[in-house]
């Protein structure tokens, strides 16, 4: 059986069940105009008022918290939705049946969250064409090649988190820590409503630790300062470590709480 | 194929901290089996289920050894060669149609598209499950006409082991019948294991009978 037939498959049957809530559907997206619209009256509030902790970035606070809240929407989902994913299959009760098939588990893992991660990408269209057409940002400074090396590496890196963290769902059902720390502290901590440096020292410490900083900072400098893989060294080796440790720890991780559940018996559980 | 279970043991923890005990499903249980029907007959709780998933790879044995054409099969090759057909026929997408479930789960077994709904056609017709039927959302269908769609999905995959966990249940004369022919059909190349309830229809189904009780053959013999 081919990876591409097993995706291709998740992807159609992701597509026909959302297909079939439209409500939510057209809400989902009502929800993100309205989130920008949010972050573009702070940013007229205060206008240039933020400006010396984003000087580093050459942009103003509305260009700073939407270039984020793209970058982040779209890495956040590897994060989100592996979990998300595993804990629907368990209370509609297809997890076991689709893990009693000979299906492999990094084609499993590489189709279960396909679907949200094309969605997510038609999310980013929708950011930029927003960003370029209604709120007027001006990318022209961006370093593409850069922003796409510093994104193919930060969703990586979130898969993977997410991947972990949905270990948790296949042997706990409900309660999620690492979750539940992505949920509230990755926003908090990571840069992506305001630039780090506003953070206390102790705080900035345990950002530091977090890939998302590195991520969207790096992000940040390639697609409003135009920075270059060369200015971006430091946080690209950071990230390229984090995916070093944390894909093949995922896979591992994950096949060992689905033999777990094998073994308990749990696998059908939620 | 051959299908061998030597001294197999299941053991299912007790939830923690739950005061209750581990639950011994399956006892030091002997089974062999080769291409043919065998029925599994027995009181609920007596380890059928149990036996049947540690079968297909679904969980995992605590002790003992399954052995396939003479070959130790740990719960990877056991899902390469089984199909697990559940009692519950529940474990749907109930907002997609019959056939795109039965198209989704052909491909997590290796299946066309194509091949998929070629075979549910043909094997529907079999059961009384019409092409209407099949384009119904799941959660549209009646329980016995979703337990045909999950025989569809079993049956569809044309592995060695067929285990089908009490697949008559629900379903109508006419259905039973067509099931009856597709049990027969499914025994002369695979090795097919069947439970029910009812020993008319398991007799009728089964070249031979054996009896489970407290997690093991019964007196370790045929009915």
């Amino acid at each position: 059986m081919s990876a591409a037939r097993t995706i291709a498959a998740f992807i159609r049957r992701d597509f026909l069940a959302e297909k079939s809530y439209r409500l939510s559907f057209a809400l989902g997206a009502l929800a993100t105009l309205a989130n920008l619209a949010v972050f573009y009256f702070i940013g007229r509030l205060f206008g240039g008022g933020l400006a010396p902790h984003l000087e580093p970035y050459g942009t103003g606070y509305f260009a700073y918290v939407f270039t984020a809240m793209a970058f982040f929407g779209y890495i956040g989902t590897g994060a989100g939705s592996y979990a998300g994913r595993l804990r629907l299959e368990q209370t509609q009760g297809t997890l076991e049946a689709a893990l009693s098939t000979p299906l492999k588990t990094i084609p499993f893992l590489a189709a279960m969250s396909a679907w949200n991660f094309l969605f997510a990408s038609f999310e980013l269209v929708v950011y930029a064409l927003a960003g370029i057409f209604i709120f007027k940002l001006d990318f022209s400074a961006a370093n593409w090649p850069a922003a796409a090396l510093v994104f193919a590496l930060s969703a990586a890196c979130f898969a993977a988190l997410g991947i972990i963290s949905s270990c948790f769902v296949v042997l706990f059902k409900r309660g999620n820590p690492l979750a539940w720390v992505l949920n509230n502290f990755e926003g908090l901590l990571g840069g992506v409503y305001f630039p780090v440096a506003v953070l206390p020292g102790w705080l900035l410490a345990v950002s530091n630790l977090l890939p998302v900083t590195y991520a969207v900072r790096a992000f940040q400098l390639a697609v409003n300062k135009g920075a270059g893989p060369a200015a971006l060294g430091h946080d690209l080796l950071v990230l390229t470590v984090f995916n070093i440790v944390l894909i093949p720890a995922s896979v591992r991780l994950f096949s060992l709480a689905v033999n777990r559940a094998r073994k308990t018996g749990t696998l059908g559980e939620y | 194929m051959k299908i061998e279970a030597r001294a197999l043991i299941k053991i299912f923890p007790a939830p923690p901290f739950s005061g209750s005990q581990p639950l011994c499903a399956l006892a030091g249980l002997d089974l062999e089996a080769g291409p043919g029907v065998l029925g599994v007959e027995g009181a609920n709780g007596s380890g059928k289920t149990t036996l049947f998933k540690t079968l297909a790879g679904i969980i995992e044995a605590d002790g003992g050894a399954i052995l396939a054409d003479g070959a130790a099969a740990g719960s990877g090759r056991l899902r390469e060669l089984s199909v697990y057909c559940p009692s519950n026929p529940r474990a749907f997408y109930f907002r997609l149609s019959a056939a795109e479930n039965l198209r989704f789960f052909g491909a997590l077994a290796g299946l066309s598209a194509a091949q998929a709904l070629e075979r549910a056609k043909l094997l529907g017709d079999r059961l009384g499950l019409s092409p209407a039927d099949l384009e119904k959302r799941f959660d549209r269908l009646s329980e016995g006409n979703m337990q045909k769609v999950s025989l569809l999905r079993s049956f569809s995959r044309r592995h060695p082991l067929l285990l089908l966990d009490e697949p008559f249940r629900g379903l109508d004369k006419r259905a039973c019948l067509g099931l009856l022919g597709l049990i027969k059909e499914a025994g002369k190349a695979s090795v097919v294991l069947v439970s029910s309830h009812s020993p008319e229809l398991l007799r009728d189904a089964a070249d031979k009978i054996i009896v489970m009780e407290a997690g093991k053959i019964k007196n370790g013999g045929e009915k």
